[in-house]
């Protein structure tokens, strides 16, 4: 490519957009806003929980696996396969969301 | 000598990687966005090596060894970035099909100075977050190998200027997706081997109980190059050049320079800044109270770095260099596993660190904590051995997120500031750029050698927050922002970060990142009040003025499902 790209398409393409299209679009849209707000939520309720519970639990401190504090174990590993966890799940929700775009548009292609 | 081989060879790895990454660096596609045909495993690489800054390798272990286990939520917060990043941002703004993120803002919303506007952001991040980075390696060289300060600025500069102008994102792909792997095993070996060396972690009871650091067996001896203001927490008597000093419990001493002995079991004296805390008060990654481990100061933290990833200009364009929006999505998931690996470690270090290497407290450079333990812990060939291994890895973590930023500031430069006509004008400009912004920060980097300058990663961190971040996310899923909103949003919350950090250095000169209070932590870590600010802005002002009309083009390429044109919508 020897200059950029208009990141916008041209008008004449675009105004082969139906509303019926832009609608389904704005479906998509949504559904993947929703998604991704789920997500955040269960982030946000499972990280969020932990400097809370750690604080309104100070026994924690008392276990000590290998000789290491409780607390500073929770800070220090789980958070970690959590967030993979988190992204696997929604990578693959997302992809799904627009696996069914494309049918309802009927792109030839959908896999 | 071990480790300046070492670092030579990591030095000159880049530059060979580099030089192999040049023979396909013709276009401007590759200078700027490496074609958009980065492989996702490889992508994750260059996105963790570029991520896996000086900071993260150095700061945290640092940060952890002087303030506690409170330290602990940085990396967590670093990674949730990218969570956010992969919920909200990467594929979207991948499918716009822009080079960088001015290109974004000027696509979403129109008019040439949004930017302008954006690009003069993108380069005071990028020039904020490249001094610390020259300034560290300079230090860190001068540390491990005793050549003199400039020498590793100028070494590490001129790598990456002489990589990103010959190779552009291209070239340093490869570069830096190879310098993960050398930060990984240069953080993840040492901390194992000398766990096993050590038998599991030594003397318990200092690390969590009720003792207070101590000197280890034989003594403690510190080169105090300068007179040392320190606080006893426990009466001791120690020595100075062989003069005995005795000092009260809680008793604030200057210690004269020269060498410094705390006798074997003597509780050690701590510096200005660094709090006197016993194992069980050192351990805890909440407390009730005021400091670090406040609960406000922790969530606070966690939120700024949530949001504030997505807003590291350094970081989006690497984005761009995906072949889709699914790929950026598969790169960013990957990128969560590879830091998750990487941030295990650090802790290792500060723990480890309390016990074998308590002078650092006397000192306060604590950030040094992980390249003195491995000969601490094991003297001997292995222990060298492994201090030159962690040395190179952290060479290597200054080049690579200095290149990621150097690139980032030389994109902006020829394709946002200063447009080059044809194809060869911009590339000439944009290696002409590369080297500029190499040469500022270069410069900054010598000037400020004596100055304490983490208060710039702070406030870089802090200008992305609360600029970038808002625009982006409203940018992307809220049809109704306009030029207007986006613009005053963003001014908005420019001002009131960079405001908020000249007060706090206005308030107290010294404070660095130590927050006492709240009002203190606000002044330190602004991003609690100036990024809802800029969305409140953005929303209200949006609200006000009518949404540009390209604006349906702009949203179809964001959403619109890759490799479906519009006229799917048929």
């Amino acid at each position: 490519m020897s200059r950029p790209r208009p990141p916008r398409p041209p008008r004449d393409e675009l105004a082969e957009a139906t509303p019926h299209g832009v609608l389904y679009l704005r479906r998509l849209r949504h559904a993947q806003l929703a998604l991704s707000v789920l997500a955040v939520v269960a982030f946000g309720g499972m990280l969020g929980a932990l400097p809370l519970a750690l604080l309104l639990l100070p026994g924690l401190a008392g276990v000590r696996p290998l000789g290491v504090p409780l607390p500073v174990w929770l800070v220090a590993v789980p958070p970690f396969p959590v967030f993979v966890g988190l992204g696997i799940l929604y990578e693959r929700r997302a992809r799904g969301l627009e696996r069914a775009f494309r049918e309802i548009v009927g792109d030839d292609d959908a896999a | 000598m071990i480790a300046v081989v070492a670092i030579a060879a990591v030095t000159l790895g880049a530059l060979g990687l580099g030089a192999y990454g040049v023979r396909f660096a013709r276009t401007t596609s590759d200078l700027f966005v490496a074609s958009r045909a980065v492989s996702p495993w490889f992508n994750a690489a260059a996105i963790s090596g570029e991520y896996l800054s000086a900071a993260s390798f150095l700061g945290i272990a640092g940060l952890e060894m002087k303030l506690g286990a409170s330290a602990l939520w940085l990396p967590v917060g670093f990674t949730a970035g990218y969570l956010a990043l992969l919920l909200f941002v990467a594929a979207p703004l991948r499918r716009l099909g822009s080079y960088t993120i001015p290109d974004f803002a000027e696509a979403r919303l129109g008019g040439r100075p949004v930017r302008l506007f954006a690009a003069a952001l993108v380069l005071a991040i990028g020039g904020l977050y490249l001094v610390p980075q020259l300034k560290g390696a300079g230090l860190t060289v001068r540390e491990v190998t005793g050549a003199p300060y400039w020498a590793g600025v100028v070494a590490v500069g001129l790598v990456v200027a002489l990589n990103v102008a010959s190779g552009g994102m291209r070239g340093i792909t490869c570069v830096q997706a190879c310098q993960y792997w050398v930060k990984t095993f240069a953080i993840v070996l040492p901390a194992c081997v000398l766990l096993i060396v050590l038998g599991g972690l030594p003397e318990r009871a200092a690390l969590f109980g009720r003792e207070l650091p101590v000197a280890p067996e034989g003594g403690a001896r510190v080169e105090l190059a300068r007179p040392a203001p320190v606080t006893f927490p426990r009466a001791a008597t120690v020595t100075v050049d062989g003069a005995a000093i005795h000092a009260g419990a809680g008793e604030e001493r200057t210690l004269p320079a020269g060498e410094l002995v705390v006798p074997a079991g003597t509780t050690m004296p701590v510096a200005e800044g660094v709090p006197a805390q016993t194992g069980r008060a050192w351990s805890r990654p909440v407390a009730p109270g005021g400091g670090t481990a406040s609960p406000l100061f922790v969530y606070s933290l966690l939120v700024a770095t949530f949001l504030g990833t997505m807003g590291l200009p350094h970081i989006l364009a690497r984005f761009y260099t995906n072949p889709d929006g699914a790929a950026a999505r598969r790169t960013t998931v990957r990128v969560l596993g590879l830091l998750g690996v990487c941030y295990l470690f650090p802790a290792v270090y500060g723990l480890l660190g309390r016990v074998l290497v308590p002078e650092l407290y006397v000192t306060g450079e604590t950030d040094s904590v992980v390249l003195r333990l491995p000969e601490a812990a094991w003297p001997g060939l292995g222990g060298e051995l492994l201090g030159a291994l962690v040395a190179a890895g952290a060479v290597a973590a200054f080049m690579s997120t200095a290149s990621g930023l150097l690139v980032s500031v030389a994109g902006t430069s020829a394709h946002d500031v200063w447009p080059g006509r044809s194809v060869r004008g911009r590339v000439r400009r944009f290696r002409v750029a590369a080297v500029a912004g190499m040469a500022a920060p270069a410069a900054l980097a010598f000037l400020a050698r004596d100055v304490d300058i983490s208060v710039l990663v702070g406030w870089a961190f802090a200008l992305a927050a609360s600029t970038f971040c808002p625009l982006l996310l409203l940018g992307i899923w809220w049809t109704r922002l306009t030029l207007a909103g986006a613009a005053a949003g963003m001014v908005a919350g420019a001002a009131t970060a960079t405001g908020a950090i000249v007060a706090g250095l206005a308030a107290d000169p010294g404070a660095g990142t130590l927050a006492e209070g709240p009002v203190d932590a606000l002044l330190a870590q602004p991003a609690a009040v100036s990024v809802p600010l800029a969305f409140a802005v953005m929303l209200a002002v949006s609200r006000r003025t009518r949404p540009p009309r390209e604006m349906q083009g702009a949203m179809l390429a964001l959403h619109l499902p890759d490799g479906l044109g519009p006229s799917a919508l048929r």
